[in-house]
């Protein structure tokens, strides 16, 4: 029925359904304007479920993610908040940590490996992500008492930091600290960008504020600084081994602009922590679809991944559409 | 004595990321390809046609493609959303 769809992928030599593509942006783009995260690590899974070979998958994805990135750091204009000097050093770095994790997928293509590596890694990053998810969900009225009980007293422990020198000092965040630790982060989440083709911005966010000491809002500008250079560098290097399908990334980030528009309004009128608790389910019917893939039930697989994430979306515009109706009955009361 | 240990230790630390991409590189490179072009028109034709071409132009025609493209959207929305009267100043999206 959906055969109509069907477009030809000029690079990775295959038919592919359109609305498949946008519909795997879009759920991206729903996910990381409502989360404040790209969610970049179902697009890999996807795309190499319905059939892209995985460095392709991984490039394309990459390519996606500059292209999406664009148009983010047009819309938020948080350039200003950049530590330059900072963001120069997470260039070098994201730049090397993706050449690094592009080589290693390129050399696991040759030798047949790419694939089952890259799906574990995944399920990996994914489960553990997920089942942490699920773990903080279940411990939050613990924790909240306990840091109730820190702020009526109790000292914080001084955050310890590796003092290997040399020790650099940035002004605009206002923080000295080892040059291997910026590096070391940097290195690593660029790596992970070349290697799964994600942005990193789960990881490399939290490392900013609480391993480097970054305020919270120059990481957020660092970070999307970081992004896009590793993302057209990803973008590109992908591009020279070969492994973009320039027509795919074009329709998911169609896809995902019209969904970053409805997810960032849904941040409007959609409150409370158990939408986290779908995120975490999600996160983990994510990786039960890489782990499917990887057992060759593919079209299971693609049932998996598609409702996990498309059902997401549709709970987020349910409650977004609940949320809006909710507004205008209040005000039509007020009035 | 601890002025040694830390040059040391940076040397081994410097060489690390190096050596990683080094050896890796090696042992991809012989993954070239060409796309078949028969039965291609219009712009598979002339993607497809730059790949077996050039790589290099390839990579740098998409890199700058995406960024025209992602561009060219933040501004089509931004217009649009406008138009119909929604704030768009405030969008948070990382990643």
């Amino acid at each position: 029925m959906f055969d109509i769809f069907n477009v030809y992928m000029p690079i990775a030599e295959m038919q592919f359904n359109a609305l498949i593509l946008v519909a795997i942006g879009f759920s991206v783009g729903v996910l990381g304007g409502f989360f404040g995260v790209g969610g970049a690590w179902v697009v890999t899974p996807a795309l190499n479920i319905f059939g892209f070979p995985m460095a392709y998958a991984i490039g394309t994805d990459l390519a996606h993610i500059f292209g999406k990135s664009i148009v983010a750091t047009a819309k938020h204009r948080k350039m200003g908040n950049v530590d330059m000097k900072l963001g120069l050093m997470s260039i070098v770095g994201s730049v090397i940590g993706v050449e690094i994790g592009a080589q290693n997928v390129m050399w696991l293509t040759k030798i047949g490996l790419a694939g089952p590596v890259v799906r574990y890694t995944y399920m990996a990053l994914l489960f553990g992500l997920g089942f942490y998810m699920l773990y903080d969900y279940a411990t939050k009225d613990k924790r909240a008492a306990a840091q109730a009980a820190a702020r009526a007293g109790a000292s914080v422990p001084p955050r310890k930091s590796w003092n290997l020198p040399p020790m650099i000092h940035f002004p605009a965040s206002g923080i000295t600290i080892s040059f291997w630790t910026v590096t070391a982060v940097f290195l690593f989440t660029g790596w992970l960008s070349g290697f799964l083709g994600v942005g990193g911005g789960f990881i490399r966010m939290p490392a900013l504020i609480y391993l480097i000491g970054c305020p919270t809002a120059i990481a957020v500008g660092t970070d999307l600084f970081s992004v896009l250079f590793s993302g057209a560098y990803g973008c590109f290097t992908y591009g020279i081994k070969g492994r973009v399908e320039i027509i795919a990334a074009i329709l998911m980030l169609i896809g995902a602009s019209i969904g970053a528009q409805i997810g960032v309004t849904a941040v409007k009128y959609v409150r409370g922590y158990g939408i986290r608790l779908l995120f975490a389910i999600m996160i983990i019917l994510a990786g039960l679809s890489v782990a499917l893939k990887q057992f060759n039930m593919t079209l299971l697989a693609a049932w998996v991944v598609m409702s996990a994430a498309l059902g997401m979306c549709v709970v987020i515009m349910l409650k977004l559409w609940q949320g809006f109706k909710k507004e205008k009955a209040e005000k039509a009361g007020h009035h | 004595m601890k002025g040694l240990r830390v040059i040391i230790l940076n040397f081994f630390l410097l060489t690390i990321p190096m050596s990683l991409a080094w050896a890796a590189a090696e042992k991809a490179e012989a993954l070239e390809k060409k796309v078949s072009l028969a039965n291609l028109t219009g712009i598979n034709y002339f993607f497809a046609k730059l790949y077996n071409e050039n790589m290099w132009v390839y990579a740098i025609v998409v890199t700058v493609l995406m960024g025209a493209v992602g561009m060219l959207i933040a501004l089509v929305t931004d217009v649009f959303l406008k138009m119909i009267g929604m704030e768009v100043s405030k969008i948070e999206h990382h990643e």
